[in-house]
């Protein structure tokens, strides 16, 4: 909310300076976005008339003008366009202080400019056209200070009013709320006296109670003015852009003046003459003043005349009773609303305006009879014909304080304080005075404060008095023992270990669009769609994370990277097909079983490998392209502990893998992940040059279903290693190539006392023969007992070497 | 050659080996054992001519040789040790000390991990266990029982996303606006006494800029006990800063809005960047710099979640992850949170 600070001080019985309210104000929990000078600071400056204007000799777009300035005629040099003879122009002389510092002599363009003809920026002035030299009204007297022709120097504050502090927004509470708690005077605004008859004109017939709890009308006749200008700078000031009719801008100023809004009806343009606060009837319809044909619904509260809606209800008026500028005689309505009503109907039709923002908030049921009669002051005194004839305060519902048992021992225990009762009872006296001293004290709730609901309230309202720094920091909490959540420590293992591996963390959006989708050849119909997305891009949930892996790989491959090793831990959701009780996978401490949940939720951990590994050259050599057994050798990493961990031939990879070049990844029966090549169609639909994109994803539920929560449970247990010697054996043999590792492995891998088997070399080509390949295994032996003699190993080998041939035909290498 | 002359010679050799030795320095010492006890060495020579001896001789003999052997050698390790000499000439350099080292891959942890997992640390440390919350959330948890009532302008606040997809009540399921929801799942389904943190992403409609995300991150934290006051809020805040910011941080509270604890509190932490000069880019000059939202837990919240407010009380607390790691990290830009540039993100 913008507040100007000499509005605001109309009301306060002390001179608060800018920096002095400012630090109040922050004090009290509003938070101040911005403090701008407005109005005319400048001085030095007269109006001026321009009599002659000339090209500038030396430039094109620079003009000579002669500017008469009542004493003299002095020649300047001006750069604006829309100049002309016979305007009145401000012109600052030499000296003048300006919004840019003090005006100096000036040579431009080897001619002499002794002063300045002034555009508004220049003069600091706010809420102007600002795209050439001020233009004055022809009104203006030449020679005349030209600081008089506009507002005094002012600030407007820009503070920001959040939902608990709403009964502060306007000038009038925002005062009343610095007098409560800075003890200072409040001033209250000038009112007319309630003497009209409360009938004979007008009937006000409140049909919804419960939503409208007081209709207060008030007609004026002969009502009609001009704005006069000094409320019109203080509308400017507010952010409002005054119409210039009265009979329109006094409203928006009452209610900036005073937080209630307000509005005028036409008298002549409501038929009966009568209002009637009723439900709309079904079909029938409204024309904003706004020019919006609205089709209005029976939930919504309107503001009829005998025939037609010319409101609806707290939210804007209707073209029909609006007043205009033939307008002689005025309702004025300040009525108080139901704030969940207003709410609803500014929701459903769109429509939200100040005075909607103030009712949703709640206004104060006590206010609306000052306001009007607030109103109806400055209309007479703007309008000396005005007369007041009718007053009706139709008040069914009538406010009834809300009273709330309070203790100093109360509010002490909820802040944890020693404040002295007498501190908290001036405080809570300042917002009530008619408190007394009787213990416990029966706060009643002033009817402004609608925020005031416990004791909880009061607590905050005496940390305000005093102030929170009040508050002490100190503890009696008990120790507690903390642990965490598996999700989040297995996370944080599975990080750890990828960075260790030399794989970079990044972080990208959930959201992706349909276009992605089809890129990655995801399942379209699984996809969460969000309802108001922010763009196409934005459309979707993703159900994997490989569209932002790619984008990664592209954003930095663009920027001269040759190598990328990324992970990303993080949210994919699916919609299923069977509604499930609790469909979600995220293990959390305290998830609550979600009834016909028709979507899943799961913690995602998945990366790709590309280029070359390591990713930077070594002087000696040694860099290899990233393959398919680099990022085997990750995973193998990072599982290692896990008991139960394989790999397994994948039957039905993610439609983004490669088919044939993947591997699923298990711990004991339970799946927890694959990787292989990405699908070369994915890196092409992703434009993408080399395909050669290794690709891994990493459901942590797997791992967190296995994670033991206790340490002692999941350290490893450690097996004794042999006191005597290991003896070791390679084994050179040549087998056709259709035979897998895997099996050759599984089928040696029991011989007695056979500590390792390592696989050391794999060679096909020249001197092996079609479809044969060589392969050297490596054999480590060692007894728990005795020393192997070499006989013993010599029989073990002998075995191995016939369970090879027998089972794959494999020869000894010569 | 007999007895008589093979002493001699021992003899010989034992005075020149003692005289070269006074004077050696390291690299006459390593030619010295070279001279004698090397594998072609006098001494080593004149052991191997024993073999043309008789046995009963050779026996004599070759203890005296072995005898000499061991003298000597204990001396020349006594010089080498007086000399601080080793074998090899160390000034000499065998190769290029200056060359790189094996480029080892250096992974890296995102810079908003860093920072929650410091985080949740501090607060681990002050007793708080780490929960974890969904993403997509209801009405219910997200809202309702955090105090912001249907229809009630609070909720304003807050842009919110809604997805396809609705709750058991029909209303639109949506991506949680903050980590709060964390607190009302927690409370509903643990015992008090209770201290929890989580962390994680949420999800706001608004455009994104330096400084706004329609995606970032909150920390949330509470505590639910009897006879909690916010002067424990205060000392539990000043007790994390100082874990994060040194000793010396300390905590001022403001009055702020939040529909879930009252009084509610902005939480500013004492500048650690400048020493209060005018010129501090983190705090403007002011000395503080605001980083949470907190305050005492709201009765409705509490009742919200089965309990009675008369008998348990507690607080809460909040913080964009975003802002911290900005701050811990030097990172002027939100946006790059989401850029993944690795030559940023390998520099962590």
């Amino acid at each position: 909310m913008k507040i100007l600070h000499s509005w605001l001080m109309d009301f306060i019985g002390a001179e608060l300076g800018t920096d002095d309210l400012a630090a109040r104000l922050t004090r009290l929990g509003f938070n101040i976005e911005e403090i701008k000078k407005t109005g005319a600071a400048f001085s030095g400056v007269v109006v001026g008339r321009i009599q002659a204007i000339e090209k500038h000799p030396n430039a094109d777009k620079l003009s000579l003008c002669e500017v008469d300035t009542g004493s003299e005629v002095i020649k300047v040099v001006c750069g604006a366009k829309n100049i002309a003879v016979g305007q009145k122009i401000p012109f600052a002389r030499v000296g003048a202080a300006l919004a840019g510092g003090a005006l100096k002599k000036a040579r431009i363009r080897g001619v002499d400019s002794e002063g300045m003809i002034c555009s508004a920026g220049e003069l600091g002035l706010e809420g102007y056209d600002n795209s050439g030299i001020l233009v004055l009204p022809d009104c203006a007297p030449v020679g005349a200070d030209a600081k008089t022709l506009f507002p005094k120097a002012d600030h407007v504050f820009e503070v920001e009013i959040t939902p608990n502090l709403a009964y502060c927004l306007s000038h009038y509470a925002l005062a009343r709320e610095l007098c409560v708690f800075y003890g200072l005077a409040l001033k209250k605004p000038a009112v007319i006296g309630a003497s009209a008859p409360e009938k004979g004109i007008a009937g006000i017939t409140i049909e919804a109670p419960e939503l409208c709890p007081r209709y207060v009308a008030v007609v004026v006749r002969n009502a009609a003015a001009g704005t006069p200008d000094w409320m019109a700078a203080r509308l400017r000031a507010a952010g409002v852009n005054p119409k210039g009719n009265l009979l329109i801008d006094v409203s928006n100023y009452v209610m900036y003046e005073l937080g209630q809004p307000i509005h005028c009806f036409d008298l002549a343009g409501l038929s009966g003459p009568e209002i009637r606060v009723r439900a709309a009837r079904a079909g029938e319809t409204m024309k904003t003043l706004d020019n919006q044909d609205l089709k209005l619904a029976e939930d919504m509260l309107v503001i009829a005349d005998k025939n037609v809606p010319v409101a609806l209800a707290g939210v804007m008026g209707a073209v029909a009773g609006a007043v205009s500028d033939s307008t002689k005689d005025i309702l004025i309505e300040s009525a108080n609303f139901a704030p969940a009503s207003i709410r609803r109907t500014s929701r459903k039709t769109g429509i939200k305006s100040e005075s909607s923002y103030r009712f949703e908030r709640g206004a104060d049921p006590e206010l609306p009879l000052y306001a009007a009669l607030r109103l109806a002051r400055l209309i007479l005194d703007c309008a000396p014909g005005a007369k007041v004839e009718q007053i009706t305060d139709n008040y069914p519902s009538k406010h009834v304080p809300r009273v709330i048992e309070v203790s100093a021992e109360r509010i002490n225990a909820i802040l944890g304080t020693q404040i002295p009762e007498k501190d908290i009872f001036a405080c809570l006296k300042a917002i009530q005075p008619e408190l007394k001293g009787d213990r416990p004290w029966q706060f009643s709730v002033p009817g402004y404060r609608r925020d005031i609901e416990s004791v909880w309230d009061i607590a905050e309202e005496a940390a305000r008095y005093i102030g929170y720094e009040a508050i002490p920091s100190v503890s009696k909490m008990p120790m507690m023992r903390a642990c965490a959540a598996p999700s989040f420590e297995v996370a944080a293992e599975l990080k750890g270990r990828l960075a260790c591996l030399g794989f970079s963390e990044v972080y990208n959006y959930d959201f992706i669009s349909l276009r992605d989708f089809r890129n990655c050849l995801l399942n379209e119909e699984e996809a969460v769609s969000l309802k108001n997305p922010l763009s196409a891009e934005f459309q979707f949930l993703r159900t994997a994370m490989v569209a932002g892996a790619l984008k990664t790989l592209s954003y930095n491959l663009n920027r001269g990277r040759n190598s990328v090793s990324i992970f990303e831990v993080g949210t994919v959701f699916r919609k299923t097909k069977n509604v499930g009780e609790t469909a979600c996978a995220v293990s959390t401490c305290g998830l609550i079983p979600r009834k016909g949940c028709r979507h899943c939720e799961e913690t995602m951990c998945a990366g790709l490998m590309y280029g070359s590994f390591p990713d930077s050259e070594f002087w000696r050599g040694g860099s290899a392209a990233a393959d398919f057994y680099h990022l085997k050798g990750v995973m193998n990493a990072v599982f290692s502990g896990c008991g139960g961990f394989r790999f397994e031939k994948a039957k039905n990879p993610p439609a983004y893998f490669h088919p044939g070049a993947s591997l699923e990844m298990k711990l004991g029966n339970s799946q927890a992940g694959w990787l292989g090549l990405l699908n070369p169609l994915v890196a092409r639909n992703s434009d993408l040059k080399d395909n050669q994109i290794y690709y891994f994803e990493l459901p942590l539920k797997a791992l967190v279903a296995a994670h033991k929560p206790e340490f002692w449970q999941r350290a490893a247990q450690v097996k004794a290693v042999s006191a005597f010697p290991n003896i070791r054996r390679d084994l050179s043999v040549v087998l056709e190539d259709k035979f897998e590792w895997a099996d050759i492995e599984a089928a040696i891998a029991k011989a007695p006392d056979l500590s390792a088997v390592q696989l050391i070399d794999v060679y096909k080509g020249k001197n092996i023969g079609e479809n044969l390949k060589s392969i050297t295994i490596r054999f480590t032996f060692s007894s728990m007992e005795k020393t192997l003699t070499d006989a013993e190993i010599n029989a073990y080998i002998n075995a191995i070497l016939l369970k090879l041939s027998l089972n794959f035909g494999a020869k000894l290498r010569a | 050659m007999n007895q008589a002359d093979w002493k001699n010679k021992l003899a010989l050799i034992r005075d020149g080996f003692l005289s070269g030795l006074a004077a050696a320095d390291a690299a006459a010492l390593a030619e010295l054992e070279t001279h004698y006890l090397g594998r072609k060495g006098e001494l080593t020579l004149s052991l191997r001519e024993l073999k043309d001896f008789p046995l009963e001789e050779r026996k004599v003999l070759g203890a005296l040789g072995n005898a000499l052997k061991e003298e000597l050698a204990a001396k020349l390790d006594a010089r080498k040790a007086e000399t601080g000499a080793g074998a090899v000439d160390l000034k000499k350099s065998q190769f290029d000390l200056t060359l790189a080292g094996y480029p080892f891959a250096k992974g890296s942890l995102h810079p908003l991990t860093l920072t929650v997992d410091k985080m949740c640390d501090g607060f681990q440390k002050l007793g708080f266990s780490i929960a974890q919350g969904p993403l997509i959330e209801e009405d219910y948890f997200n809202f309702e029982a955090l105090n912001f009532p249907p229809d009630h302008p609070a909720r304003d606040m807050q842009d919110t996303f809604y997805v396809d997809l609705k709750d058991a009540s029909g209303k639109d399921l949506m991506l949680r606006t903050h980590t709060s929801p964390v607190q009302i799942r927690t409370m509903k389904t643990r015992t008090p006494p209770l201290r929890t943190v989580s962390a994680g992403r949420v999800f706001r409609s608004e455009a994104v800029d330096a400084s706004h995300s329609f995606a970032f991150h909150q920390l949330e934290g509470f505590c639910l006990d009897r006879n909690i006051t916010m002067a424990d809020l205060k000392w539990t805040l000043e007790a994390f800063m100082q874990d994060l910011f040194g000793s010396s941080a300390k905590i001022a509270f403001s009055p702020s809005f939040f529909p879930f604890v009252e009084p509610g509190a902005q939480a500013a932490v004492s500048c650690v960047f400048c020493g209060s000069e005018a010129a501090c880019p983190v705090c403007k000059g002011t000395g503080w710099i605001e980083l949470l939202g907190a305050g005492v837990i709201h009765p409705n919240v509490i009742r919200a979640c089965g309990y009675d407010p008369e008998q348990w009380s507690g607080f809460a607390f909040g913080a964009g992850i975003e802002r911290f790691a900005m701050l811990l990290f030097g990172i002027k830009d939100m946006r790059m949170f989401y850029e993944n540039d690795l030559r940023i993100l390998k520099q962590l």
